[in-house]
């Protein structure tokens, strides 16, 4: 009773007050504020950066500024940003960031500017800050501290043929046995194709084994240690690597996403566990585009916990001018610039964006847009964004999962010696934490 | 009154050209002794996971000795190292007798033969990536077609040295061949037409004149090739990242992941300076080598 009276007599009008006030300050904002400045952006050549600069011209339009885009491939825009931010340098206004990957060590290295204030008083009438993916701020908040907004959601999804999945007298899949079920069954009744096909380039290893681990109900860490050689984590390890190097091609420990989007786009592949950004790419010439069916990744003993990350927009640190690098931040990540991105096929991380008419109209012309919405659906409600260990040194942490995942594929380790080395070096690399 | 005023005139055209040429010398050494230098100082500081910096004294060098990667990546650096040069002598020698002898071959052929080395290396990283992609890959598509076993090439750990190696040599072999080419061009004809009358086989004029002749030519191509390969980085990058595993992680592939990914900078200065060391002393070796074997 108290507390109702207290919403009613105090919280309401305040709340009234703020929304009242941030409506005037809404009012007030000019697009124009910075026009002829340039802001330079740090862009990781991806689907995702690559739809969003198609619509460059419209920003410098509505601004009056100048987008000065300097674009490289994922490793070296970060070799480019440690090389800027270790000199305190200006150079770059605005940068691409994956807050699951190196939200903390950058966070711990105070790279990013505190967008708090920026994102609630510095906003477009048609803004919506709330309307983001809750879990994807929640992610990108370190210390209290809004560091990226959500440019795009993702994690890793499973491709598979339903025209092979048909001539082997097999159902779509529900647990992760049925997968290697499935796997088995493709090896004999259709040789010309690989069965299964996932991520083993050590780096890249932990995106989709993530999802393994956390289907079986196994975790990183458990009482400050590293956990890979509890029974779950040896369980996610084993078939994780049996099914790629049983049922996987020839090389796979050189896989990553380039390979096995080409490998299954070729007709190469009956099954594929990688990112839902590849959609486009496996679709491209449109030999996929019938006979495709998408899932989330099937659920182990623990269910279905998916991976599920976005790439994020910051504001550098040392940039001298954070507010007109906000203002590109927020046209970029605004309702309107991410409905056209999502017509691109770069999953919204707005739930308004997903429901829009015109974006449900362009799901559903193929029923493949329809099932990747709806794998999409549970990775945003479901999903953990927890890919490597959640410590600083969290780049540092895939490599070690990398390593115990291609010593089995590989066969160069027993599975107690390959877990057992690997929590050696993590718990190193926790305890540095 | 002329014995004073010359002397007087040849320092002052000292003085003037060393003014003229100060800023480009000072320019030069400011180019290389700075990040030298700022290596060095790096080399001595510690940085925590959080970019924290701190002085550290000798302990990143000290941590060399313990650390497994860097004595795995030293022998990997040196297999590649090994390997890759004596292929790329062998065959760079025969390609310069070839291209010295065959005098009327066509200029494109000519052209064909020396052109690998023009590409830049990762566009002949991601070249031979696609080739030797054991699924999809043309190489293994050949070795079948002849009823030879497939290759997981750059994806065997047993293999991976070996085919980065044939790689290198692949794009690098024409370069050394056109040094060898300059060196068989210069010998001088005398000695061949004294072989010649003595009655001298092919092979015997090859193993006794041609050859010990053009040593010191080889040994230059070893020295530039040398710089090179210690450094072994590009291609390696490109195509396996290090891997499978660590098999193909070599110092500067090892070096630059502390740095650049793991934000290590200061054991990375150590490891690169280290290997820089290693580099001057291949180089010295090879001086001295190329000495004794001047004529």
């Amino acid at each position: 009773m108290k507390a109702r009276m207290l919403a009613t007599h105090v919280a309401l009008p305040v709340l009234a007050i703020v929304a009242a006030s941030a409506h005037a300050r809404a009012a007030d904002f000019d697009w124009m504020k910075f026009k002829g400045k340039t802001v330079t952006f740090l862009a990781n050549n991806n689907p995702v950066s690559q739809a969003l600069l198609t619509y460059k011209a419209d920003f410098e339009k509505l601004t009056g500024m100048t987008l000065k885009v300097d674009g490289y491939q994922e490793q070296q825009m970060r070799q480019r940003l440690v090389t800027v931010m270790n000199a305190n340098s200006d150079e770059v206004d605005v940068y691409m960031t994956l807050p699951s990957r190196e939200g903390e060590q950058f966070a711990a290295a105070g790279w990013y500017a505190d967008l708090t204030a920026m994102a609630k008083n510095d906003v477009a009438k048609d803004y919506e800050s709330a309307g983001l993916s809750q879990a994807l701020l929640k992610a990108a908040t370190f210390g209290g501290k809004l560091t990226s907004m959500p440019m795009n959601l993702e994690g890793p999804i499973f491709y598979y043929r339903t025209d092979i999945f048909k001539k082997c007298g097999l159902d779509a899949p529900k647990t992760i046995k049925d997968v290697e079920a499935a796997a088995e069954k493709i090896k004999a009744c259709d040789s010309s194709v690989t069965p299964f096909v996932s991520r083993g380039l050590k780096p890249a290893v932990a995106y989709t084994f993530s999802n393994m681990l956390h289907n079986i109900g196994g975790s990183y860490i458990a009482n400050g240690k590293s956990n890979l050689c509890s029974a779950k984590g040896k369980e996610a390890l084993d078939t994780y690597s049996r099914l790629l190097r049983d049922f996987g091609p020839p090389g796979v420990v050189n896989y990553s996403f380039q390979q096995i989007s080409a490998l299954y786009r070729g007709g190469r592949a009956a099954m594929a566990f990688e990112s839902s950004n590849e959609l486009r790419t496996v679709m491209e010439g449109g030999a996929r585009l019938k006979d495709t069916g998408l899932l989330p990744f099937p659920a182990g003993e623990a269910g279905q916990v998916p991976t599920t990350i976005g790439w994020g927009m910051a504001v550098s640190s040392h940039s001298k001018q954070p507010d007109a690098a906000w203002y590109f931040v927020q046209w970029a990540t605004s309702p309107e610039v991410q409905k056209k991105m999502a017509l691109q096929g770069i999953a919204p991380p707005r739930p308004s964006v997903a429901n829009d008419p015109e974006y449900r109209k362009w799901i559903d012309e193929e029923p493949v847009r329809k099932e990747w919405q709806a794998a999409l659906d549970v990775l945003a409600t479901k999903g953990s964004s927890e890919v490597g260990y959640p410590i600083v040194a969290n780049p540092q942490s895939r490599e070690f999962i990398g390593q115990a995942v291609q010593d089995l594929i590989l066969k160069q380790k027993p599975i107690d010696q390959a877990c057992a080395d690997a929590d050696k070096a993590l718990d190193a690399l926790i305890a540095l934490n | 009154m002329s014995d004073t005023a010359a002397p007087l005139t040849q320092d002052r055209q000292k003085l003037e050209m060393a003014a003229l040429s100060a800023p480009a010398v000072v320019f030069t050494v400011a180019m290389i002794a700075f990040p030298v230098a700022y290596t060095i100082w790096l080399g001595f500081q510690t940085f925590s996971q959080t970019g924290k910096q701190s002085f550290a004294g000798l302990a990143n060098y000290s941590k060399l000795i313990s650390d497994y990667e860097f004595w795995h990546g030293l022998w990997v650096t040196i297999a590649l190292f090994v390997l890759s040069l004596v292929l790329q002598l062998i065959f760079g020698v025969w390609l310069a007798l070839v291209l010295f002898h065959a005098k009327r071959l066509p200029g494109i052929v000519r052209s064909l033969f020396i052109s690998p080395f023009m590409m830049p290396p990762v566009v002949a990283g991601m070249m031979w990536l696609v080739i030797l992609d054991p699924s999809l890959g043309a190489a293994n598509y050949i070795l079948q077609s002849f009823g030879l076993p497939p290759s997981d090439w750059l994806a065997s750990p047993s293999w991976v040295i070996p085919t980065v190696a044939l790689i290198d040599s692949w794009q690098w072999t024409p370069y050394v061949a056109l040094i060898v080419l300059g060196g068989l061009q210069s010998l001088p004809p005398s000695v061949y037409e004294a072989a010649q009358i003595d009655g001298a086989s092919p092979f015997k004029t090859f193993q006794r004149i041609t050859l010990p002749l053009l040593l010191p030519t080889i040994v230059t191509a070893a020295i530039l090739r040398s710089v090179d390969l210690l450094r072994f980085f590009d291609i390696i990058y490109i195509t396996t990242q290090g891997g499978p595993g660590n098999a193909s992680n070599t110092l500067n592939i090892y070096g630059f992941r502390v740095g650049f990914e793991f934000f290590n900078i200061g054991y990375a200065s150590a490891l690169m300076l280290t290997l820089t060391a290693i580099v001057f002393g291949a180089v010295l070796a090879f001086n001295r080598l190329r000495g004794a074997v001047a004529w």
